[in-house]
């Protein structure tokens, strides 16, 4: 057996190979999901086994998939801080995952909000800028009220968030694409101040533009009166957000968790 | 011991068609009352229409997940060369042993076409953006045909090796067979996914689920547990009829379902094009025209892929649990599922065999 095979024949176990598999079928999955899936797992392949802590579970699957240039990324939405998981693929382009899903033009139509995401000062793209666009869509000819339709499809697929008329980039598709995105757009891409990741929405300094990512603010601001731009030093103009907080998360699912099963989850 | 009837009228499908005088069922037949054995005539329920609430919960029991003993590990097919082993029916073999090197016809890929240049995965035209995968190794090669084989996966796409050749191998010709073998190892450790070839003529490949007959969730809305019972409720139905079902056979029993042809269901959607198109496409199901059918008309066979992922003696258990019996039940078919098992412990046994050896 070749090298890299010794080791995934080490370490995989059904329970792994059934966790992949449905993690690669929803694509993207809460902190919350995850976990019952990986509760799923151990029961139907090995049911007598301990579940092994979350963390560990993934590192352990993740020295596998290194070999292969995947991953099971951790990431946070932007908007309120929640924990996601998604398998990656660092190697190709992104938008391959989506080519499940869509057809040729579809995809075309991601390519160009994606374009006025980045280009646009909030992260948010109106949905008329999009639909304008459709003429120049590569592949069949594609109507605006088709294209409304598709804009609804990648939002249901976690793809796009829709709030108010205007599309931004779910967290799975930073997750899946912010490499292709940082080579891709390197003179528009935003990046936050705190955590240096992408940034696509977040709260901004108006004297110095400095960035951040509303979960960083909330966690960087904590219980601080006068929050003032950490770079600049002027005081910070905007509220301070309430984002997910795993503690108090975990808190309210222990006491939920006596009288039915673990299913703690924000909103 | 009364003769079976033929009853093809009233449709007691359950019915065998072993001339031996194996007991036929009416489970699905709102008007038949024939009873598995003489001596348990309450173990047989008459089912008024589907519940499918039951229906599921025996999928779920039956197949949960697949261990080991179900799916023979390593099974390897004799070479075509070889005299066959096994008595009918496709059976898929591991690719590492029956690729050959083929004259590599640059025929270019429909479904890769579809998609934009930058869309096609592992494209050997790496661009200089992408991550740096160790150039120039066997191990990039490898990597790049997993990312496809995955990718391929999840399209539910079938590949040829001319596919392979397009995308991933174009100056490793001669070491494709030590790609596919690896690249194959990989797939079934990490991912429990088998590549196997289902199509010597094409050399086409199909990407099959280790773990069993799972209820994919892409399959359906929810998860999967309604397609999956229908598909096994079509895989019984093509057993007891001795491994072939017309498809007057196969709508007798889904009418009896309300489910009808052209007639959009909430759960299937359409179940012509389901059975038809969407099982044939995965390969679970056979769609083929009787030879000398005067009206031409079509049978029902199992599909490699079925018959990779499940067995008889599962579908046996199935169907008895539907019907809250027991496989013996159906003394033909459990004579033919033990055989079956023997048959594939039998296969597991000399693929461990370093050498090939035919049995006349």
């Amino acid at each position: 057996m070749h090298s890299s095979t010794r080791k995934a024949a080490a370490i995989m176990t059904d329970v792994h190979r059934r966790f992949l598999q449905l993690l690669m079928t929803h694509g993207v999955l809460e902190e919350w999901e995850i976990k019952r899936l990986q509760k799923h797992c151990y029961k139907v392949h090995d049911c007598n086994a301990t579940v092994e802590k979350l963390e560990d579970f993934i590192n352990n699957i993740n020295s596998v998939l290194e070999s292969l240039y995947i991953e099971i990324k951790k990431g946070v939405t932007e908007d309120d801080g929640r924990p996601i998981y998604a398998l990656v693929n660092l190697a190709t382009t992104p938008i391959s995952k989506m080519a499940t899903d869509f057809a040729e033009n579809e995809l075309d139509l991601f390519r160009k909000a994606l374009d006025l995401i980045m280009d646009s000062e909030t992260g948010f793209a109106s949905s008329t800028n999009i639909l304008n666009l459709v003429d120049q869509l590569k592949g069949k000819k594609m109507r605006k009220k088709e294209a409304e339709q598709v804009l609804q499809k990648f939002a249901q697929n976690k793809w796009l968030i829709e709030k108010e008329g205007e599309f931004t980039l779910h967290g799975r598709a930073i997750l899946e694409m912010e490499q292709y995105i940082r080579e891709t757009y390197p003179d528009s891409v935003k990046i936050c101040n705190i955590c240096h990741s992408l940034l696509i929405q977040g709260q901004s300094c108006e004297t110095c533009g400095i960035r951040m990512h509303l979960p960083c603010v909330a966690k960087y601001f904590k219980s601080n009166s006068e929050p003032r731009c950490p770079h600049c030093n002027d005081y910070w103009p905007h509220e301070i957000p309430e984002v997910f907080d795993p503690e108090k998360e975990r808190e309210a699912g222990i006491s939920k968790s006596n009288r039915r099963s673990l299913r703690s989850r924000q909103h | 011991e009364p003769p079976i009837p033929e009853q093809r009228e009233s449709a007691p499908w359950f019915q065998s068609q072993d001339p031996e005088g194996s007991e036929g069922l009416g489970v699905w037949s709102r008007t038949s009352s024939a009873c598995c054995t003489r001596e348990q005539p309450d173990s047989c329920s008459e089912t008024q229409g589907l519940e499918v609430a039951h229906i599921s919960k025996a999928t779920e029991e039956t197949f949960p997940s697949f261990s080991h003993s179900l799916m023979p590990g390593n099974m390897k097919e004799t070479p075509a060369a070889e005299t066959p082993s096994t008595p009918e029916g496709p059976q898929s073999a591991c690719s590492s042993s029956t690729v050959t090197t083929t004259t590599s016809s640059s025929k270019s890929n429909e479904s890769s076409s579809r998609q934009e240049e930058e869309a096609i995965p592992a494209s050997s035209q790496s661009s200089p953006d992408t991550k740096d995968v160790p150039v120039g190794s066997l191990d990039e090669k490898v990597t790049l045909l997993v990312q496809f084989l995955l990718h391929k996966y999840q399209m539910k796409e079938p590949i040829t090796e001319a596919d392979m050749l397009d995308v991933v191998i174009k100056e490793y010709k001669d070491d494709i067979p030590e790609i596919l073998k690896r690249a194959s190892e990989h797939m079934e450790l990490v991912f429990g996914v088998d590549v196997k070839e289902v199509d010597p003529t094409s050399h086409s490949y199909a990407l099959v689920n280790k773990l069993g007959l799972t209820y994919d969730a892409r399959l359906s809305g929810d998860e999967g547990m309604p397609k999956t019972s229908l598909l096994l409720i079509i895989l019984g139905v093509i057993f007891m009829k001795g491994n072939r079902a017309t498809e007057e056979e196969i709508w007798e029993v889904l009418n009896m379902m309300d489910l009808h042809s052209g007639k959009e269901h909430f759960m299937f959607g359409e179940p012509r094009k389901f059975i038809t198109k969407d099982l044939v496409q995965q390969k679970y199901l056979e769609y083929c025209q009787v030879p000398d059918g005067d009206p031409p008309c079509y049978e029902f066979l199992w599909g490699p892929r079925a018959h990779a992922e499940t067995n008889k003696m599962k579908l046996l258990e199935f169907l008895s649990k539907i019907h809250e019996s027991d496989p013996r039940c159906f003394p033909s078919q459990y004579q033919e599922a033990l055989r079956d098992e023997a048959e594939r412990a039998r296969a597991r046994v000399f693929s461990n065999v370093p050498f090939n050896i035919t049995f006349h």
